[in-house]
């Protein structure tokens, strides 16, 4: 009988020892996954939620943007994948029509983030029709021109190019006057290259787009063989007349590090980035010139016939339907999203939400991306619309690749990119 | 194999002397030369890496005077000991493994006739056929729901599994330079098969078995793909993971690129250098009788 | 006999287990889907049955033959034999008994490996800057040896992009090619290459009667392997060029890649990952039946 009571009394203690530990923290562990290279500041970000929300540990993790949206749906599909997740902006809607993507609606409702959800820009790129909202918009940033103020000085031209045939002439006049390069843009045709947001940003601004949404609600193009071909044209004669050279029709980056390597050193007088890029040429020529003024300036896009433009970038950030903790989950991108993250810890990047974009303090140098950002449009009906952006993305970058480089002819390879996103307008891929 | 007899050779040895040491100077100039070349070739690279990696723009951007050994620190701060760790301990396991699979099989597949052998000789190879992007989708489906996801196990064994046809096929080539005769004599000595494997024909494959880990350990310490889809949390991660991190949407650390790829260089080298020597002519004189 | 077939199965088995559980559920899946139009977005969902007609979707394409003649001729014929060339020359150059005498064995070899440790991706960036027109040193060599004019784009001049990805891969991978001839190399015995010269060969002969007769094993095997792997190699050429400029460098793997993570056509990547692996089936097959038949009869 006591032999009986001291095993049943072992039991005890040691089902205590065993379950005490998760009665006493009932912790929630939550997993973000953050893709960009802040990952200390965030870390420091997180260590500040985690004190104001014992009881609730974050882990950080990382996957580089490249393959961040392809491992991320093949771990939701297998009921796998972190807590909270940084995605871009455009991938948003397709997340969530994958269901891998928690509906927000109720959190928002319940528990409204920053100053309120309707502050926060492109949040129609979180929303499906059905009035889902899959994401809360994190960041945002537009590209922006960047110009080397001492090579303009020596080419004689002493104002910014203000429309695209300005920006022509004074690239040409950059490379008559100094023998430097102009314009030097990526005319390379890699699946994620820049030149999309080139020929976009041109078309835009002549009133034109790939996508739009008519009146009747569904979706069509506003963009004929002659107003692509008329794109190609345009920037391909920046290559045929020398001011961007042809070394750049295997550069597919705005970050390329011949490019930017180019400006660094003084070798060319504009280029097109983001805010980030930018930053690293400015970091780079101090580094290489301590003590000197910065010669960069930077500078809105060119004006087409209607006006000037570019898309307004950004994040997101998803709650994993796979979550078990999603109230938690939200309390964490409701953190995120809150100002001192911004100011303090996240300052690489600016925040989708007006009210603290209006109090973002641009240095000098960035003030031609807070110009830009005024006109800047959000990819709208490319996201909402049938075909997938990434799709309509990599055969832009080709057929500009092709007629760039002499592969094709302007008219042969804008007619091919007509047929190929007509194509995907037509079979929405499953 | 034609043997010669001595005495006849006597007179064959003065004539070939006399030839070899007037083209021995201009051969030696030769060889000298395209080694330079090849040395060049092969090493300039890899010592431009070592020299981006002690500059702040990883020798691509900007022209600083003065080396660095900032990078090397960004990168040990943002966990590149674990990964590391992480790859040593994974790609060891899963070449140790394989090998000694690959050994098993090779000798079979070289000692044996039997009816299915061809087959099978050929089955080996069938996984390599496909390009392994396809094959990412499914394995993850697998490992996902066998919980092999972020585990030395899981990735061991997708890493011998890479690895195994290619060990079987180069080692079966190398069986069949060392004669049959060797284990049929020690057969009759009395010594089992295994122990004929590896007592006998193991010392003296030892070049080949050298060979072969070697390109298993590196295809493994550079594999990315899978190890991107199979290791998600940051203390698993191996060091391709690490190395790509620095590559940003809209811009790439290069100082630590560079730092990380000349980390990544230097454990294979290690660990090459004392095997190397192994790769050494004259274990193979005397083998046969 | 049944202790010998017992021995066979027991060493064989740990092999095809390893094998049988990793690549046959991913085969059998890819050929499934290979019939659907599974998309990365529909995971959950699934696909629907559409027959054959990714495989004619793809097989009539218009790039189809671009592609494969990429594929064929300039990835794998081109860099399989510079591989091979390069890696006996190499082999044969750190087994010389002049290497040893000067002790620059030790070095050579690890010289020649290092290229292979490079993990590929930092391989394509160190050679395209090396290759860069302004900042690249093989231009200004080349300026200063007065070959050329002007800096030649060696990525984006339709010219010379292709050999440009060929040497990128030769660079990395020639490394083991050479490493597993030298240790063949090892393992002919000193002797009968001295009897040779003994008996009035020259050096050229007894390369062609005893040296290359014992590579034979190894060389047939390295070139079987490096077809199989370099047909479906991915990462070179979307690293260095993205399958650029246009579709001028597109191969099979990165088409695969484009219309599988780009796209989202799961089920379309895997009816051409299963074209591919059918290609290497027909021609693993050729290779030992015609071109190399004695090493799957005889010793192997």
């Amino acid at each position: 009988m006591r032999n009986l009571l001291v095993k049943a009394a072992a039991l005890v203690i040691a089902a205590a020892i065993a379950i005490g530990p998760a009665w006493a923290q009932g912790t929630v562990n939550l997993t973000f996954r953050f893709n960009d290279t802040e990952e200390k500041e965030l870390r420091a970000a997180l260590d500040q939620f985690e004190k104001q929300n014992p009881g609730i540990k974050v882990t950080l993790q990382r996957i580089g943007w490249r393959d961040a949206r392809d491992q991320y749906l093949r771990e939701a599909a297998v009921g796998q994948g972190p807590d909270v997740v940084h995605v871009a902006q455009v991938w948003v809607k397709e997340i969530g029509q994958a269901g891998a993507a928690l509906p927000l609606n109720d959190l928002v409702k319940s528990s409204p983030p920053g100053s309120g959800f309707t502050d926060f820009m492109a949040q129609e790129l979180a929303q499906t029709k059905d009035g889902k909202i899959f994401g809360l918009p994190w960041t945002t940033d537009t590209w922006a021109m960047v110009y080397r103020t001492d090579l303009l000085k020596e080419a004689g031209i002493d104002k910014l190019p203000d429309t695209w045939t300005q920006l022509h002439d004074d690239s040409a006049q950059v490379k008559k006057r100094t023998g430097k390069t102009g314009f030097g843009f990526p005319a390379g045709g890699s699946s994620s290259g820049a030149i999309w947001f080139l020929a976009n940003f041109y078309w835009w601004s002549n009133g034109k787009a790939m996508v739009v949404q008519k009146p009747d609600g569904t979706y069509g193009m506003n963009l004929t063989v002659a107003d692509i071909a008329d794109c190609m044209h345009y920037f391909k004669s920046f290559l045929t007349e020398g001011h961007n050279p042809t070394s750049n029709l295997s550069a597919s980056d705005a970050h390329d590090p011949a490019i930017l390597q180019a400006l660094v050193t003084g070798q060319q007088a504009m280029a097109a980035m983001p805010p980030n890029t930018y930053k690293q040429v400015l970091e780079m020529y101090t580094a290489a010139n301590p003590g000197k003024p910065l010669p960069f300036v930077s500078g809105p896009f060119p004006k087409g016939s209607v006006t000037r433009s570019s898309m307004i970038g950004g994040r997101m950030l998803v709650i994993n339907p796979n979550s078990k903790h999603p109230q938690e989950a939200w309390k964490l991108v409701k953190f995120l999203a809150s100002e001192p993250i911004f100011t303090q810890y996240y300052t690489t990047q600016f925040p989708a939400q007006r009210s603290l974009l209006k109090n973002v303090n641009w240095s000098p140098e960035l003030k031609g991306f807070a110009e830009q950002l005024g006109y800047a449009r959000t990819w709208g009906p490319y996201s909402d619309g049938p075909a997938p952006i990434g799709a309509m993305w990599n055969a832009t970058g080709r057929a500009f690749s092709a007629a760039l480089s002499g592969q094709r002819s302007e008219q042969d390879a804008a007619q091919e990119l007509l047929q190929a996103v007509s194509k995907l307008m037509q079979n929405r891929a499953q | 194999m034609t043997a010669l007899s001595l005495d006849m050779a006597s007179t064959g040895q003065a004539r070939t002397r006399a030839r070899a040491t007037r083209s021995s100077a201009l051969g030696a100039v030769v060889v000298l030369l395209l080694t330079a070349i090849l040395l060049l070739f092969m090493v300039y690279p890899v010592a431009y890496i070592f020299y981006g990696s002690l500059k702040p723009g990883g020798g691509l951007l900007g022209d600083t005077a003065g080396f660095t050994l900032a990078n090397y620190r960004r990168i040990f701060a943002s966990g590149f000991f674990t990964f590391t760790r992480n790859s040593l301990a994974i790609c060891l396991a899963a070449t140790a493994v394989s090998t000694f699979i690959s050994v098993c099989a090779a000798y079979v597949f070289s000692r044996f006739r039997f009816r299915a052998r061809a087959a099978l000789f050929g089955a080996v190879l069938l996984g390599q056929m496909f390009p392994w992007i396809i094959l990412v989708n499914p394995l993850f489906i697998v490992f996902a729901r066998w919980g092999l996801t972020n585990s030395y196990p899981g990735m061991i064994f997708c890493y011998t599994a890479f690895t195994i046809p290619f060990s079987v096929y180069m080692l079966t080539g190398y069986l069949a330079t060392v004669p049959k005769s060797l284990d049929e004599a020690a057969i009759i000595d009395g010594a089992t098969r295994f122990q004929v494997i590896w007592r006998i024909v193991f010392p003296i494959m030892l070049p080949g078995i050298v060979a072969t880990a070697t390109y298993a350990f590196l295809l493994c310490w550079t594999e990315y793909l899978f190890a991107l889809a199979f290791l998600t949390q940051t203390d698993m991660k191996t060091l391709p993971l690490g190395l790509y991190q620095f590559f940003g949407d809209d811009r790439v650390d290069w100082g630590a690129v560079m730092a990380a790829s000349a980390v990544a260089t230097l454990p294979t080298l290690l660990l090459f250098l004392p095997l190397q020597s192994r790769l050494a002519s004259g274990l193979a004189a005397g083998a046969v009788k | 006999m049944r202790g010998e077939r017992l021995f066979i199965a027991g060493m064989l088995a740990p092999a095809f287990v390893v094998l049988a559980l990793f690549y046959a559920y991913p085969t059998l899946q890819n050929l499934l889907v290979s019939f659907t139009d599974l998309s990365l977005l529909g995971l959950k969902r699934g696909g629907n049955w559409v027959g054959l007609d990714n495989y004619r979707e793809f097989l009539t394409g218009p790039e189809f033959r671009h592609v494969l003649f990429n594929t064929v001729v300039w990835l794998t014929a081109l860099s399989v034999a510079l591989r091979l060339l390069m890696g006996l020359g190499i082999a044969l150059l750190l087994d010389s008994a002049l290497l040893r005498r000067w002790r620059l064995s030790t070095i050579a070899k690890v010289a020649v490996l290092m290229p292979w440790a490079t993990p590929p991706i930092v391989a394509v960036v160190v050679w395209r800057w090396m290759l860069e027109p302004q900042n690249g040193i093989v231009n200004a060599v080349l300026r200063n040896l007065h070959i050329v004019d002007d800096p030649v784009a060696f990525f984006a001049d339709l010219r010379t992009v292709w050999p440009s990805v060929v040497m990128v891969i030769v660079w990395n991978t020639v490394p083991i090619v050479a490493v597993s001839l030298l240790a063949s190399l090892q393992s002919i015995p000193d002797e009968l290459n001295e009897a040779a010269a003994l008996d009035g060969a020259s050096r050229l002969q007894q390369f062609r009667y005893i040296t290359l007769p014992f590579l034979m094993p190894t060389i047939v095997v390295l070139t079987l392997m490096s077809v199989f792997w370099t047909f479906n190699n991915f990462v070179y050429v979307w690293l260095a060029t993205g399958a650029g400029p246009g579709t001028f460098t597109n191969v099979l793997a990165t088409e695969i890649y484009i219309k599988a993570f780009v796209d989202f056509r799961l089920g379309y990547s895997s009816a051409v990952g299963i074209v591919m692996a059918l290609v290497m089936a027909g021609f693993g097959v050729a290779y030992y039946r015609f071109v190399a038949p004695r090493e799957l009869k005889e010793g192997m």
